[in-house]
């Protein structure tokens, strides 16, 4: 019971970790972010806002590939799955 | 105080007596629904989140007469939580599709903006502090209800799991209220916090009754207007943390939105009552089936651990709070 609710808190707590990262990261790298051979303004906050949005996405992506990678590595590992599957009810 | 104390009491007590009214009522109606995670399949009466939207709508009465500065705020509220409702009622009796329901489930968003009870200036972050979003933010509340609702919705395979998690994240949302000092969060969430106890009463392993979609769908909408209305948006995103993961891996492993009775049935009821999750690739990634990887539990065990893990988000949720308040 403890390790299958170990594991989650640990990725919530990375997901929460990543989250606080990823608003730092936006607050003090893409907001303040000045090109120079950019004069429209409209362009540079396009680009800032598709910068914030690839972050959130990288966070949902790194959110699932853990989710999964960590289900099938549990369900191959779990020696009892084989004699468990047989009990199914039909 | 003592108005938010007295909408508390009133929220209890109309649900706990209109409960057992629903259930006896969907009973004679014949609208029940099977309880499948059990050897003997029980009919268990469905709805009883009728009696949720009674206890909300009786608190708010009482709080709009209490405090009547707040009478739009509160029906804004209301007109929310009544519209996902008449989606979850509609769905309950004549099953939507898995696209019309999400569409639907839009418009509970709308009367926060057709009475524009909510802040125009945008959401507050933790470290970024307040935004400037005066023309997306209209439009990122219509969405948030929806998937709130839709959330919440999906994150009820068993006995309590809804009703438990849902009252974790009201006291979260409370907690947070209190903390970032808005007294708009404390009245709603008091609104809520009553018919969700008694919901939890009767809905826990074994339930005596299925909250149904016009439950799950109406606490959703009420628990996104609440973070919206006193400004506890990124409190909100951390408190759901189970219901989005739960419906992201879903999603992202079918691929579309999807109805349970659509796909392969991502866990299995063992001979013994054990719940085992399936090796069926086909099936959605959900929550419960992650928690079964590890090998088979019962119902009430599984339960227990959706709402550990809520309450775990509640704790990382009110820790936001106080990010938020430090940064503000």
């Amino acid at each position: 019971m403890i390790k299958r609710i170990l594991d989650f808190v640990l990725i919530l707590l990375f997901v929460w970790a990543c989250m606080i990262l990823g608003l730092w990261l936006i607050n003090e790298i893409v907001v303040p972010l000045e090109i120079p051979w950019i004069k429209n303004r409209i362009v540079i906050a396009i680009i800032k806002l598709v910068m914030s949005s690839g972050l959130a996405l990288l966070w949902l992506w790194l959110w699932r590939e853990i989710i999964k990678r960590m289900f099938w590595h549990t369900l191959k590992t779990h020696k009892t799955l084989g004699k468990a599957e047989k009990q199914e009810e039909r | 105080m003592i108005s938010e104390f007295v909408t508390l009491i009133v929220g209890f007590i109309t649900s706990i007596l209109s409960m057992p009214l629903v259930m006896k009522f969907m009973k004679k109606k014949g609208i029940v629904g099977i309880d499948m995670h059990k050897k003997n399949k029980p009919a268990i009466p469905e709805m009883g989140g009728v009696a949720v939207i009674i206890g909300i709508a009786a608190s708010v009465v009482v709080a709009s007469v209490l405090t009547s500065e707040k009478t739009r705020l509160l029906l804004s509220f209301l007109a929310s939580t009544l519209i996902a409702g008449i989606v979850g009622a509609a769905d309950d009796l004549k099953p939507l599709s898995a696209r019309i329901k999400p569409f639907l489930t839009l418009f509970s968003g709308m009367p926060i903006l057709m009475l524009c009870t909510y802040d125009p200036r945008g959401p507050i972050f933790p470290i970024i502090g307040r935004t400037r979003l005066t023309i997306v933010y209209p439009l990122l509340i219509i969405v948030a209800l929806a998937v709130t609702s839709n959330a919440v919705n999906m994150l009820d395979p068993f006995n309590g799991t809804m009703s438990g998690s849902c009252t974790v994240i009201t006291i979260t949302l409370l907690i947070s209220s209190l903390i970032l000092g808005r007294n708009d969060g404390v009245l709603l969430s008091l609104c809520m916090l009553g018919p969700l106890l008694v919901l939890y009463l009767f809905n826990r392993y074994p339930a005596k009754v299925f909250s149904g979609d016009v439950g799950s769908l109406s606490i959703g909408a009420a628990l996104g207007a609440i973070s919206i209305l006193s400004h506890l948006e990124m409190v909100a995103v951390i408190a759901f943390a189970p219901q989005i993961m739960n419906a992201f891996y879903g999603l992202s492993t079918i691929g579309r939105l999807y109805e349970r009775r659509e796909t392969a049935r991502p866990v299995v009821l063992l001979n013994d009552g054990r719940l085992m999750a399936t090796s069926d690739p086909k099936a959605p990634l959900t929550l419960a089936r992650v928690i079964l990887a590890h090998g088979p539990l019962y119902e009430y065990e599984v339960a227990r651990i959706i709402i550990i893990l809520s309450i775990i988000s509640g704790i990382l949720a009110i820790f936001t709070a106080y990010l938020i308040k430090v940064t503000v």
